[in-house]
Order: structure tokens, then sequence, then C-alpha cells
């Protein structure tokens, strides 16, 4: 049961790489979709330039420009700061394309009424769109968080002692070479298991047809 | 009311209007006046440019070159029309879509209030009283609380008819308001815009209703490929098309 204790108590600092990503992302990516549709054509390029890039590298090479390339220069990031600049730069990128789509889904019928009624565009996007367009994102933004969590376990690669680490550390150190990995995916799923449990409510909560 | 435009002051003209897109024109040389009070009918077949001609009136389709003057405030849309000019036209210029779009996640209460308090000013109060007013006009008062999902199509247009009216526009724009409606659900839109209409709402409307044409404007625009081809009286232009395009549209009306 030592390798259980041990994983358990690097739960906190998976939950937080991840949690932090995720708000990192979740707000980035919201400025980046607001870019992408914004009249000026060139900041419109800019911000899918940065997407596309962003998403076009595999993470832990971008982790790796973070910590080592950027974090050990100019600037210092300890292992947890790196990891989540480079999982919430990640998220935003992803999370940008789920708000994207989830926009594209409102009707074009909404925009125009909102213009035919004179309201600005603070009002729309705050009052009609986004609470039909959250509707549309939400299962797509859990999936991702899902995926973000697992994907937390690459920043053991630059020393945050999250689940990964420590289930690695452990099976040197004991010469168990299965347990603390198997260990550790009982805790992944354990961990994912609500957040799927809560798309499902939510999805179920924000339906537009729900009965009143 | 009479058709002659002399009697009421024109509140609204578009004059040289034309808006083309990829290369087909949709709109071409259009002028259209419209008097204080005056209900114009627009008539034609899908694809002649009648939808297009009144989404050019609010400017929810710039023109590529033209003029639209609404109030006596003349916008040069081939200029381009400033921000703040924009928001007045849309202040004076009411509009109901074919498809209603009513806000699906907010009541019809505040599908009707909201757009009071960020146009307007209007605190909650004072915009839920003119709401629940019109709604009573409308006959819908008691579908205050209820979701637009939740309503048929025609208490969802004329939902959308109180939410338009609620900013006081001057003018009202009706993009086809029945053709999403069954006949019976059309009925009771129909006797809402009729009843506009007697209290001397200027109203532009795009519809397939001859019999409402005819009963109700005081005037009948036909349009073809993008252009007028033909206006008047609408029982003279029933009884008596000058324009071959004309007699066989409405021909082709009649046998259906």
């Amino acid at each position: 049961m030592d390798h259980l204790v041990i994983i358990l108590e690097a739960v906190p600092t998976t939950l937080a790489v991840t949690g932090a990503s995720f708000a990192v992302g979740a707000l980035v990516g919201l400025v980046l979709v607001l870019l992408r549709r914004t009249p000026w054509l060139l900041v419109r390029g800019l911000a899918r330039l940065v997407v596309d890039v962003l998403r076009g590298i595999p993470p832990i090479v971008l982790l790796f420009i973070v910590f080592f390339g950027i974090g050990s220069g100019a600037i210092r990031l300890d292992p947890f700061q790196a990891a989540v600049i480079a999982l919430g730069l990640v998220s935003a990128a992803h999370l940008s394309e789920v708000y994207r789509g989830s926009l594209l889904a409102v009707h074009r019928g909404q925009f125009e009424a909102c213009q035919a009624l004179g309201l600005g565009r603070r009002t729309t996007y705050a009052r009609v769109i986004a609470p039909q367009a959250a509707r549309v994102a939400v299962p797509g933004m859990v999936t991702w968080a899902i995926s973000l969590l697992k994907d937390s376990a690459l920043v053991s690669t630059i020393g945050v002692a999250e689940i990964m680490l420590v289930a690695g550390q452990d099976a040197r150190s004991t010469g168990a070479g299965l347990l603390p990995f198997v260990l550790a995916s009982a805790v992944y799923i354990a961990l994912g298991t609500p957040l799927a449990l809560l798309s499902r409510y939510l999805e179920d909560r924000l339906s537009i047809e729900r009965s009143r | 009311m009479t058709t002659d435009p002399s009697a009421g002051q024109a509140i609204l003209s578009l004059s040289n209007v034309r808006k083309e897109y990829a290369g087909h024109v949709a709109v071409d040389d259009v002028d259209l006046t419209v008097s204080a009070g005056e209900v114009v009918a627009i008539i034609g077949p899908s694809g002649s440019g009648k939808s297009t001609t009144l989404r050019c009136i609010n400017l929810l389709e710039v023109p590529d070159s033209g003029t639209v003057s609404v109030l006596g405030r003349t916008l040069d849309t081939a200029r381009g029309v400033k921000h703040a000019e924009l928001m007045q036209l849309r202040r004076d210029v009411g509009m109901v879509f074919q498809s209603f779009n009513l806000f699906p996640h907010l009541t019809v209460l505040r599908n009707v209030s909201l757009p009071q308090e960020r146009v307007l000013g209007r605190s909650r109060k004072e915009a839920d009283e003119r709401s629940m007013a019109l709604l009573e006009q409308v006959g819908l008062a008691s579908k205050a609380s209820a979701y637009p999902p939740k309503c048929s199509g025609g208490q969802q247009q004329r939902v959308a008819i109180a939410r338009a009216l609620a900013l006081d526009p001057k003018v009202m724009l009706f993009d086809e308001p029945t053709s999403a409606l069954d006949p019976e659900l059309g009925l009771e839109v129909l006797a809402v815009m009729r009843q506009l209409a007697d209290k001397g709402m200027t109203m532009i409307v795009v519809t397939h209703e001859i019999h409402f044409a005819t009963e109700v404007a005081d005037r009948l625009v036909v349009m073809s490929d993008g252009r007028i081809i033909e206006q008047g009286d609408p029982k003279a232009v029933l009884a008596d098309p000058q324009v071959e395009r004309t007699r066989t549209f409405l021909s082709a009306i009649r046998d259906r």
C-alpha cells in the first residue's frame, strides 16, 4: 500500500498542473478566438498562425522549449511554471478551436437579430452568442480537460513531482516494475471519471430544449 | 390611408442601390421612396432581390453603391458608414425575420426587454412594463415566462414583432414573416401586422401573401432579377399588370 500512498501524495500536483493549464488555456483561447473574429485581416492571420503553430508542435517539444529554452535564459522559470505555460498554450490553441466551432454552431440569424436590434458587439457576444455557444462548447472543453489531465504526465520529464514522476521514482527505488504504473493508471482513471460525469451533467443542464 | 406618396412625408428612401455577390448582381438600380404611415408590399420570384433590398435598408447587407435615407439622414453606402450612423439607423428601423430569430436561451419577456435595456437604456422595470404591454397587444402576455422553443412558430413571430416594436422604431421591415409558418399560424401573425398597419406604422413587407398585400398594403412593388419592374396600387397591379414578367409571376401564384 506504500506504493499507492506515494502516488496519492502527488495527486494535488497533477491536479494543480492540469487546473492551472486549463485556466490559462481557457482564457488565452478566448482571446485567440476573439482575435480570429476581428475585422482586421492581419490580426486574424496572426492569431490563426499562432493557433496552427501551437497545435503543430508536439506538447513535449513545446514544454522543452519553454523550460530549457526560455526558462533557463533571461527569465527563470521553475518546472511548475514552465509546465503551466507550455500546457496552457497547447490548451489555448485547442480550446480556441473548440470555441470557434461553438460560435459557428450559433445560428447566423442570432447575429442578424442583434444587428437589426442595434445591440453592441459586447452585448451581442456576452448576452446572446456566448450563452448559446457555451452549450455547444462544454462537451469539447471537458473532453480537453480529460486529455490534459493525462497529458500532464509529460511534465514529469522536466521534474514536476506529479503522479508519473513519483510512480517512476517508486518503480526504480523498489524494483517493482509493474505495480506503481498500474496504480498510477487507476488514479488517472479515477480522476478523469468525475470529469466525464460532469460533462454529461452539464450537457443535460445546459440543453436549450430542456423541459422547464 | 392613401397611395399618394405626397400625402405622407417621405420617411425612407433608397436611391440607386446596387448589391453584388461575387459577380452575381443581387440588386441593381433600386429606387424606393416610402411615406410615413405607408405600407409597401414587395413581391417577386425567389432570387429577385426583394429580401436583399429589404436588408439593404437597415444595412444588414451594405450596398456596393447607392444611398439609404431614413428620417432625413442620408447614408452614402459607397463611402462607408460610421458606427454612430449605423446605430441611429437601426434605432429607427425595426426588423422581423422569416426565421423569427428569438434568443432561445432567454424567456419571452427577456427577449423583449433586453434590447430595450441595452439600446435605449431603460431600467429593467420600465422595459418589463413596456414588454408586457406589447405582449398583451400581440396576445401573448400569458407566454411571458415561457422559452421561445416552447412556443409555436406563430407565437414566436408575434414575440419577434413585439421585440422590434419595443424599441419604438419609425419603420418596420418584415422579411417573409409568414413563410416559415403553416397557414393558420400565419394568419395570427398577419392579424398583428394588420393591426400595426391600422395604427399608422410605416411598413415594408416582403411577402408571398397576395391577399395580405391587396388588403393591407398601400402599394405593391414587384421585383425581378434584382430590379423593381412595376409598382402601384395593389389592386390595380393585380388586376392589370403592365409588365409581362409580372403577369407570368402573378398567374403562377394564382394557379397554385
